[in-house]
């Protein structure tokens, strides 16, 4: 009963069963932040990280965050890698297709603010937030899987606070 | 009846998102039917300007840039950078510190064949083998971690040397990694060397003949897949590479499935290396080499320098004026830069599913062609 | 071949149509006149003491006062390696696509075209593929170029 006591939840017993009475917003929040699919977005170098987090050793699975390949099939973004002004209008295209509520981690200094690439680069976006809204930023080149563990768990934490009426 | 019908050329637009091109190539096919006619890369999409970076950067400060060239043997790129380096300015490399370069560069060549392993398994269709080959790889991260603090770019090996001598625990853990490797790859074998869905996917798919692969510059595991036993590791030997004995494993159909076979064996002969210099790494002196200064001016000249790294010939090409801290330039050559221009030649007339195949088979790394 | 018996060999095959450059220390640099490039690279592939069968890179350089263009060549089957260079004018830069020799030529020198504005003559795809498509800033790689989003390294003692 440890986590009932927790939760906006009303639940009462009977013979055979219970009822338990609680908010759509909770349910829908709480069932979000524990399933969030990404989009398979993986342009340079940190792609093979985010790639190795989902592998063996570090199981990105336990956060029920599952790769999938269609943005139409994906709540957030991970935008693992460089994006080059020729790549920023896709990354804007597949951020459109995708259905709200709709989320986008920038993975490592280059979505951050063009890490390496800051200076004499004439390709190199600097920083992803202005080509789309970013929620979570990871410093770090590349980061390591923990840090991006880091970085899901805060977005939970952000998906956990919202409220239906603030999807558009 | 039959007057009436006439097939139409059409075009599919594939990538730059899409999970098998690895990274962000895209491809323009023309097909008929499900035959693909012509094949168009569009490239450009990683395109980062590492050179002109270079250009502004003090030779030390180069080398960070070059582990983003080809961030799956970041190694070999700091390597190939401080050897054009090392030439131009004649500076000799302890005995000590080229064993350890060859040991990590070995190790991270079986950390790429890994990787690329694991994709093409992935790719066609087969999630197991990528979960077996990074649990591995996981182990080689390690060492390199112990090592240099760093995952992916390691920026160890440095003009004049390497970054830091190996901590204690290096050996005992890398040894440990050499005597089970050759179980894992077996086990690696196991899963698809004689599957039979493997097998339809790969044999006889994207022949590559050897005039046609020395024309367009294909070079590494790929030309050697062709029947061409040419790896600079034994015909332009650079750092110590003439001390170990190893084979230089090659097939003669140039096919996929021998691109991948070839891969496999390469993974044991580098493991093979590894145990040669650690057997032979000097224990008397320990000397890593002296860093050079952020004011060095190397002499007047240009050099190309190449090495064999996991997918061809890496080259780089320096010039120096002689009078500035900075390269007046620095030109990359990646292999996949040549084993992507190929791939159309490759791809007519197969089916549009062996385009995945024959993409992953020719282990194509997108930074390594955009830059 | 040694590098004495790789340059006397060429030297005396080409006579005056090659010049040792002395900036190549470690492997021969031969400075070449542009008219002759396409000759010769198919006397050099075609010869059976070189058979350079292999370009492994094709390299443009803005030294801030002309061109130069290095053309790295080996040959598997007789393991050589040397280099070619041509310098020429910023003005109307122009140079022989060597793709009939060597097939692989074709993307180097069309990222040759893009970045730096040389001209290649028969080549037969001139179309931009490194920069965006909507791109009109130029040549970038040029050492003079500049552009209001292009930040330079600020020099640190
Ligand atoms: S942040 Fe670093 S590791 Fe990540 S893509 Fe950029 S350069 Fe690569």
């Amino acid at each position: 009963m440890g986590i009932i006591k927790k939760v906006p939840v009303y639940a009462e017993k009977f013979p055979g069963g219970g009822i338990i009475t609680t908010s759509l917003n909770y349910i829908f929040s709480q069932s979000q932040a524990s399933s969030l699919w990404y989009l398979l977005f993986g342009t340079a170098c940190c792609a093979i990280e985010l790639m190795a987090t989902g592998a063996s050793r570090y199981d990105f699975d336990r956060f029920g965050m599952i790769f999938r390949a269609s943005p139409r099939q994906s709540d957030l973004i991970i935008a693992a890698g460089t994006i080059t002004k020729k790549m920023a209008p896709r990354l804007k295209l597949l951020h459109d297709q995708m259905a709200e509520p709709r989320y986008v981690i920038a993975m490592g200094g280059c979505t951050v603010g063009g890490g390496p690439f800051y200076y004499d680069s004439y390709a190199v976006e600097k920083g992803i937030d202005h080509i789309v809204p970013v929620d979570v930023y990871i410093p770090g080149c590349p980061p390591r899987p923990e840090s991006l563990f880091e970085g899901c768990l805060k977005l939970q934490e952000k998906v956990k606070l919202q409220k239906i009426q603030d999807w558009s | 009846m039959t007057e009436g019908l006439r097939t139409e050329e059409f075009q599919v637009n594939m990538g730059p998102h899409h999970p098998s091109t690895h990274g962000v190539c895209r491809f323009i096919l023309t097909m008929d039917g499900e035959v693909i006619v012509r094949a168009e890369p569009v490239i450009g999409y990683l395109h980062r300007s590492l050179e002109k970076i270079c250009e502004n950067r003090t030779y030390a400060q180069c080398i960070p840039v070059m582990d983003r060239f080809e961030y799956c043997t970041s190694m070999c790129c700091n390597e190939v950078f401080a050897l054009a380096v090392e030439k131009l300015a004649g500076i000799e490399v302890p005995e000590y510190a080229e064993y350890l370069r060859v040991i990590m560069m070995e190790l991270n060549r079986i950390a790429s064949h890994m990787i690329w392993y694991g994709t093409t398994a992935l790719d066609l269709g087969a999630i197991t083998p990528f979960l077996y080959s990074f649990r591995e790889r996981e182990d080689i991260l390690d060492m390199f971690e112990m090592t240099c603090g760093q995952r992916l770019t390691y920026n160890y090996i440095r003009i004049g040397g390497v970054s830091k001598d190996i901590p204690p625990e290096f050996i005992p853990k890398c040894k440990e990694f050499l005597a089970t490797i050759d179980h894992k790859i077996d086990d690696y074998e196991r899963m698809l060397t004689e599957n039979p869905i493997f097998m339809v996917r790969n044999k006889g798919v994207g022949t590559l003949s050897p005039e046609m692969a020395i024309a367009y510059g294909v070079s590494g595991p790929s030309l050697r897949a062709s029947g061409i036993k040419y790896d600079l590791r034994r015909d332009d030997p650079y750092s110590i590479y003439n001390r170990f004995k190893f084979d230089i494993p090659v097939c003669h159909n140039g096919d996929c499935y021998d691109r991948y076979i070839i891969r496999i064996k390469e993974m044991r002969e580098s493991a093979k290396i590894v145990r040669q210099a650690l057997e032979q790494l000097p224990n008397a002196e320990v000397n890593t080499g002296k860093m050079v200064k952020a004011n060095f001016k190397p002499a007047k000249g240009e050099v190309y320098s190449r090495i064999e790294n996991s997918r061809g010939e890496m080259g780089v090409y320096i010039q120096s004026t002689g009078d500035t801290k900075k390269p007046l330039r620095v030109k990359m050559r990646g292999g996949s830069y040549n084993q992507l221009q190929v791939m159309p030649e490759l791809v007519k007339g197969v089916k549009i599913a062996d385009v995945v195949a024959i993409m992953a088979s020719l282990d194509i790394i997108m930074p390594e062609v955009d830059r | 071949m040694t590098f004495e018996e790789l340059t006397t060999y060429l030297t005396e095959k080409f006579g005056d149509k090659l010049e040792l450059l002395e900036t190549g220390k470690f492997e021969p640099f031969f400075l070449i006149k542009k008219e002759n490039l396409v000759e010769i690279c198919e006397a050099v592939k075609t010869d059976d003491k070189l058979l350079i069968d292999f370009l492994c890179n094709i390299g443009a350089i803005d030294t801030g006062e002309k061109f130069e263009i290095v053309y790295n060549l080996a040959s598997i089957k007789k393991n050589i390696r040397f280099d070619l260079k041509l310098v020429m004018e910023y003005e109307g830069a122009e140079v022989d696509s060597v793709q009939e020799v060597w097939p692989c030529s074709n993307w180097y020198e069309r990222e040759m075209w893009e970045l730096y504005g040389i001209n290649i003559k028969n080549h037969d795809n001139l179309t931009r593929f490194l920069l965006p498509d909507e791109w009109d800033q130029g040549h970038p790689m040029l050492k003079n170029w500049d552009a209001p989003d292009f930040k330079r390294m600020p020099e640190v003692e």
